[in-house]
């Protein structure tokens, strides 16, 4: 009984102890929902009100309407979906490799993996202008998500690497006996597996795409091209375009669809080891 | 330790293998552009489409596209206006191909000398006779210029202006920057936040108009940053009084609280006009040459001429139809239009002949500021000269550092930055 | 067979490391190759090889200022490693307590952060908090009777801001890192240990801690890098052309960025990047031993 109630108050604590975390946290969130539904007649400079007085939905429609935001959307999701593809299918490989097989050269390929990333990549705006000119891929999305999948992919090979490292081999060598070949066993066991691991890394890959705008807005010569953090880079870059309520309701739908697509993967972030029960 | 170099030396040779083939694909790359581009060399009777490349305000450029494509129509040439974030990077690495770079560039002056020391640009006088020119305002040519070539073409300039708001601002706008001052101190109460004057006063642009009117200079003709010269740092040490009272000097900031009627005026260019009518407010405007310093000279701002400079590698292949364009975007037409959409002041004099343009009181005071102006220096310097001003600006005004030995730090920096070119 | 044996981890290896060469080490080899040629904006097109010219210059960017800014940047690398790791584990275990019914809510709440493009972060951060007249803190701060801060004018509070804003665009990675971790942990060391009477605090240290280590020890590393690169807040919340808040602070990729690409040098600057990368190299190389499996 007394360890119940101790329980219970540990509970309501924690649960207070996040409801004040995520509060922190959404404040600047907060401030930024407030400003973007702020019309003309609403001031910044002012008191803070908690609800904006006067609340208008001009900034929306001027960003969605006005500027070409679905399309900046679409090209945004194509490149994720491009990038998270190629990255996850080279670095998948490459992880399981130098996690299951201890072979020559593999622990020399994987500091040299994180030693080379230790380049700071701002510097290769000029060697990737080259590749791109020869290859012909100027102007193209297949171009960036070359770029975006290849400096993302030295996180993703450890940072799998690590995951797999923890899954027990005898789970796999079970299923080789049943006659699996590496590819069909890696999909059907290690994959599922590795889940957290997995959706972590492309969390992180699709982050980066989503955030980019540097080599977007260098390398795609056509503003139709664009993705949204380039668009909307470009939208706030001079005193000429700049407006900060405009600029915050920009933000806030520059971030809805990562956020829905975090809700949505969360139940995939739980473990096949602890859900499937797949351990022996 | 072995183990350590072992990873660096195959690293090492890797390096040294790929270096191999890296430096190999080096010429084969420069050599395929301007080639595939040779044979598109043309008469102007086929129908040439020319790229122009900006960072302005869309709806601006696109005024000024029509405006110079009406004047083309029947030449077969048309011209595209493309927004180019960070025009300047971009020109570095486009302003050489001929493929996938623009012909043309619409810019500031002040990065005229970059451009030119990179030999991307053609000078004007070989596509077009200097005639074309001659309508045009002598301060906005002069801009253009690098070492007596004509480089840009002209088509509007700015400078800062005082804009104030007429339903705030109480009494006439004082004639010397001491009355301004003492306005500011009866008007300004930092606590509650309202403000009788806001400037971004720790931007080099912002505080030309006092170095530039106590005599000092960022960079002199030869190229030699000025930042310890005792009347650059009199400037500075005067703007820090007026510094304190204008809010933090951010962007953001201070349109902010003019556009919300928290502050009475503003040190602005032409730009933030737009903003400022949207949120209603009842603006009047004055020039800055209209207000006198302590020492008896009128405040000179920079002033900021827009010009359209060519593409030697398109100047190659399209010279007949750039020269149709240029003297397209010269004529007075495409200055009214560029008026009318933005309140641009035209550089071509025969502009302001219209009369909707010579009412615009914007126009007017910019016209009237343009007496005491004076152009951005445009030698390739400059490009770095705009930090260590800044630096210089921020340390005295928010950190309380000297201004004096602000200024020496500043100067170090500057020239070195200077030397590091070369 | 066996030479089939020995091809076959790195014929898996070949999609990544091909990638790797051309987006990662192409761009060095070049830089290198840059490095030994006088192109600048006087030769831009006509550069050539001038040999190790540029090195000798570049050894001057390296001076004290660097030597400041390189503490600077170990001061703040290690501050936010260490405050990154300790509230990811402790958010993230409170996350996975049984019967937390809202964690998902949570959860999905304290991911927001990552959610917005950094650089938008960034700007909402210095306007919408830090500034002095628009900044919700400042008003906040007003509101109770104190003066305005100045959140971005000296070097002290501007590195507290500066954290404070990485913190906040960098947690939301740690705690799902750490709670996908904390999902790998096998339950039935737990079952054990509390029948042998341990307990919450003493599991968590004997058990919770060694078995995720290994599994967040690569993500950690990685934070580390990036953390210790870290250009886009300090340039674009204190040193910004046009925003420049006073505050003079540096770090090793600010510094060399302001002290030797300004001037469009590439030979130059090539050569400062290189001799960059072998230091980050050495760090990395001490950071190493974090990495030992098993």
């Amino acid at each position: 009984m007394k360890r119940k109630t101790k329980e219970r108050i540990g509970y309501i604590a924690l649960n207070l102890a996040f409801i004040l975390l995520c509060l922190v946290t959404l404040i600047p969130i907060y401030y930024a929902v407030n400003v973007s539904f702020s019309g003309p007649g609403s001031s910044l400079s002012g008191d803070f009100s908690f609800l904006p007085e006067d609340p208008s939905l001009e900034n929306y429609r001027a960003i969605l309407f006005d500027e070409p935001f679905l399309l900046w959307l679409k090209n945004s999701l194509l490149l994720s979906v491009g990038t998270v593809a190629i990255a996850m299918l080279c670095a998948v490989t490459a992880a399981y490799a130098c996690s299951r097989w201890r072979f020559k050269g593999r622990r020399p390929l994987l500091m040299a993996l994180l030693v080379l990333n230790a380049f700071p990549q701002v510097l290769s705006l000029f060697a990737y202008y080259r590749i791109l000119r020869l290859a012909g891929l100027l102007n193209s999305h297949i171009g960036l998500m070359l770029i975006y999948a290849g400096s993302m992919c030295v996180f993703a090979v450890w940072n799998m690497k690590g995951y797999f490292d923890s899954i027990p081999v005898e789970i796999e060598e079970a299923s080789k006996i049943d006659g699996a070949n590496d590819a069909q066993m890696i999909w059907r066991i290690v994959l599922p597996l590795a889940k957290p691991a997995i959706v972590v890394t492309c969390v992180m890959v699709l982050i980066t795409v989503w955030n980019e705008y540097l080599f977007a807005t260098t390398f795609l010569l056509n503003s139709d091209y664009y993705s949204l953090s380039a668009g909307l880079y470009q939208l706030q870059s001079n005193d000429y375009t700049r407006s900060w309520p405009l600029f915050t309701a920009a933000s806030i739908l520059a971030s809805i669809p990562l956020l829905l697509i975090f809700f949505k993967i969360q139940k995939y972030m739980v473990s096949g080891l602890t859900a499937g029960g797949v351990k022996g | 330790m072995k183990k350590f170099l072992a990873i660096l030396l195959s690293a090492l040779m890797l390096m040294t293998l790929l270096a191999a083939c890296g430096t190999s694909d080096e010429p084969s790359g420069e050599s395929a552009a301007p080639a595939s581009e040779a044979p598109e060399s043309e008469t102007p009777a086929e129908p040439v489409e020319l790229t122009v490349w900006h960072d302005n305000d869309e709806a601006l450029m696109q005024a000024m596209a029509d405006a110079a494509n009406a004047k083309l129509e029947g030449t077969g040439v048309t011209l595209t206006f493309e927004k180019r974030t960070g025009l300047s990077d971009q020109l570095k690495l486009y302003g050489g191909d001929a493929a996938n770079g623009p012909d043309m560039y619409l810019w500031a002056h002040d990065s005229l000398g970059t451009f030119v020391a990179m030999d991307i640009l053609e000078p004007l006088t070989n596509l077009i006779d200097e005639s074309v020119l001659a309508d045009d305002l002598p301060l906005t040519v002069e801009a253009g210029q690098i070492d007596g070539t004509q480089y840009l073409l002209p088509v509007y300039f700015e400078t800062l202006l005082f804009l104030y708001n007429k339903d705030l601002w109480q009494g006439d706008i004082p004639a010397t920057t001491e009355e301004l001052y003492e306005y500011m101190v009866a008007n300004t109460d930092t606590a509650a936040g309202t403000y009788a004057v806001v400037n971004q006063h720790s931007t080099s642009y912002n505080v030309s108009p006092f170095i530039n009117g106590f005599g000092g200079y960022i960079l002199d003709d030869e190229g030699n940053p000025g930042l310890n010269d005792p009347k650059t740092i009199e400037a500075v040490e005067y703007n820090k009084k007026f510094a304190d009272l204008e809010a933090d000097g951010d962007y953001n900031t201070v349109t902010t609280l003019f556009n919300e009627g928290k502050a009475q005026a503003i040190i602005g260019g032409p730009w933030l006009v737009a903003g400022i009518r949207a949120a209603g407010i009842d603006l009047g405007v004055a020039s800055l040459s209209d207000m006198t310093l302590p020492n008896g000279e009128p405040l000179a701002p920079f002033s900021g001429v827009q010009g359209i400079g060519v593409m030697k590698v398109a100047a190659e292949t399209k010279g007949d139809a750039i020269a149709l364009a240029l003297e397209a975007l010269a004529s007075p037409e495409v200055g009214v239009a560029l008026a009318k959409a933005g309140g641009c002041a035209p550089a071509n004099s025969l502009s302001y002949d219209d009369p909707d343009v010579a009412a615009d009181e914007i126009i007017a005071a910019i016209e009237r500021t343009a007496d005491t102006a004076q152009p951005m220096p445009n030698a390739a310097e400059m490009n770095v000269m705009w930090g260590p001003v800044d630096s210089m600006l921020a340390a005295v005004n928010k950190n309380g550092q000297d201004a004096a030995s602000a200024a020496e730090e500043a100067q170090a920096a500057a020239l070195q930055a200077i030397a590091d070119m070369q | 067979m066996s030479l089939r044996r020995k091809l076959k981890p790195w014929c898996w290896c070949v999609p990544a490391v091909l990638l790797i060469l051309i987006i990662i080490v192409f761009p060095i080899i070049y830089t290198g190759y840059i490095s030994l040629t006088n192109m600048n904006l006087y030769h831009w097109q006509d550069y050539e090889v001038i040999g190790l010219g540029n090195y000798a210059r570049a050894l001057f960017k390296f001076d004290s200022g660097f030597l400041s800014a390189l503490g600077t940047t170990l001061l703040w690398t290690v501050l936010n490693m260490v405050i990154q790791l300790a509230l990811g584990f402790l958010i993230a275990l409170g996350l996975n307590a049984p019967k937390l019914k809202l964690s998902r809510l949570y959860k999905t709440l304290l991911m927001v952060p990552w959610a917005m493009p950094a650089y938008i972060s960034i700007l909402l951060w210095r306007v919408g908090m830090f500034n002095t007249e628009l900044g919700l803190l400042n008003k906040w701060i007003t509101a109770l009777g104190f003066e305005k801060v100045d959140f971005l004018a000296t070097n002290g509070i501007a590195f507290v801001s500066c954290l404070v804003l990485n913190l906040w665009m960098a947690l939301p990675f740690m705690i799902s890192t750490i709670d996908g971790a904390l999902q790998s942990v096998d339950r039935s060391l737990y079952e054990s240990a509390t029948l042998d009477g341990a307990g919450f605090w003493t599991r968590t240290w004997k058990i919770t801690i060694p078995s995720i280590r290994p599994v967040i020890a690569p993500a950690a590393v990685m934070t580390t890098f990036i953390t210790f690169k870290q250009f886009d807040i300090i340039y674009l919340l204190t040193q910004q052309r046009g925003y420049m808040t006073g505050a003079t602070l540096n770090t090793v990729i600010t510094y060399v960025h302001q002290n030797a690409f300004v001037s469009n040098n590439y030979g130059l600057s090539s050569a400062v990047s290189m001799l960059l990368f072998v230091i980050i190299i050495i760090f990395s190389l001490a950071t190493n031993r974090s990495l030992r499996e098993d």
